[in-house]
């Protein structure tokens, strides 16, 4: 089986993800180039073309390995996502001054085709999952 | 904005797809149901606002040090398990 894409696999190339709708509290936003933070680390750039916005982003598999997020179909049929294996997902991460108090927004991840870099933030309906869920670096 | 006064189990249609139905009024709290198509994303509004939120307080740029300590954070060492979203019928019950 092939295995679900991660940021960290697709910074090399820096992809442009296209945001169609925006981000929520940036509706105007579109479109998004990943980079790598540093080398060797979990942590991506996502860096607004367009404006001078940037997330800092990270494969949930790194931090939460338990996350299973149940995206919208909504969302899937937008993003033209027909296959698992088509779905890269990346959850923003919050910076803070201290590494104790830096967290991940697990109530809005991001989901992009690797196919199309079609993109978009999708809102968990269900499960618990925080906006401000610590990272637990040690 | 329209307002429409509603008994239980009435309903209210937004375009020709989407119904909206009162199903039941228990003291403060009234349970709707929406039937809508797949392609209808549909949230509670506060979800909506704390993601905005969450968005813009993440967006805020982070000083050089708090992005130094970060970029020094290696990958863990153990194997990251794969984390895949659920792709199938995920639309909440209306």
């Amino acid at each position: 089986m092939t295995p679900a894409p991660a940021v960290e696999d697709i910074v090399t190339s820096t992809p442009v993800l296209n945001f169609s709708l925006g981000l929520p509290g940036f509706p105007d936003v579109r479109r998004f180039a990943i980079s790598e933070l540093a080398p060797d680390s979990p942590f991506s750039v996502m860096k607004c073309v367009d404006t001078e916005l940037e997330f800092i982003v990270t494969s949930p598999a790194f931090f939460f390995p338990d996350y299973a997020p149940d995206i919208d179909d909504a969302v899937i049929m937008r993003l033209g996502i027909e296959r698992p294996e088509q779905a890269l997902v990346m959850v923003i991460v919050n910076v803070a001054a201290s590494l104790a108090d830096t967290t991940a927004n697990l109530l809005g991840p991001i989901i992009a085709n690797v196919d199309t870099w079609e993109a978009a933030q999708a809102v968990l309906a269900t499960g618990d999952w925080s906006v401000k869920t610590p990272l637990n670096i040690s | 904005m329209l307002v429409l006064t509603r008994h239980p189990n009435q309903s209210i249609m937004i375009g020709s797809d989407v119904i909206i139905t009162v199903l039941e009024v228990r003291g403060d709290q009234v349970r709707i149901g929406i039937k809508a198509p797949r392609s209808v994303e549909v949230h509670r509004e506060e979800v909506w606002a704390q993601l905005q939120k969450a968005n813009r307080d993440a967006a805020v740029a982070p000083d050089a040090a708090a992005l130094g300590a970060l970029g020094g954070v290696k990958k863990p060492t153990a194997d990251a398990a794969t984390s895949k979203p659920t792709i199938g019928d995920s639309k909440p019950a209306t």
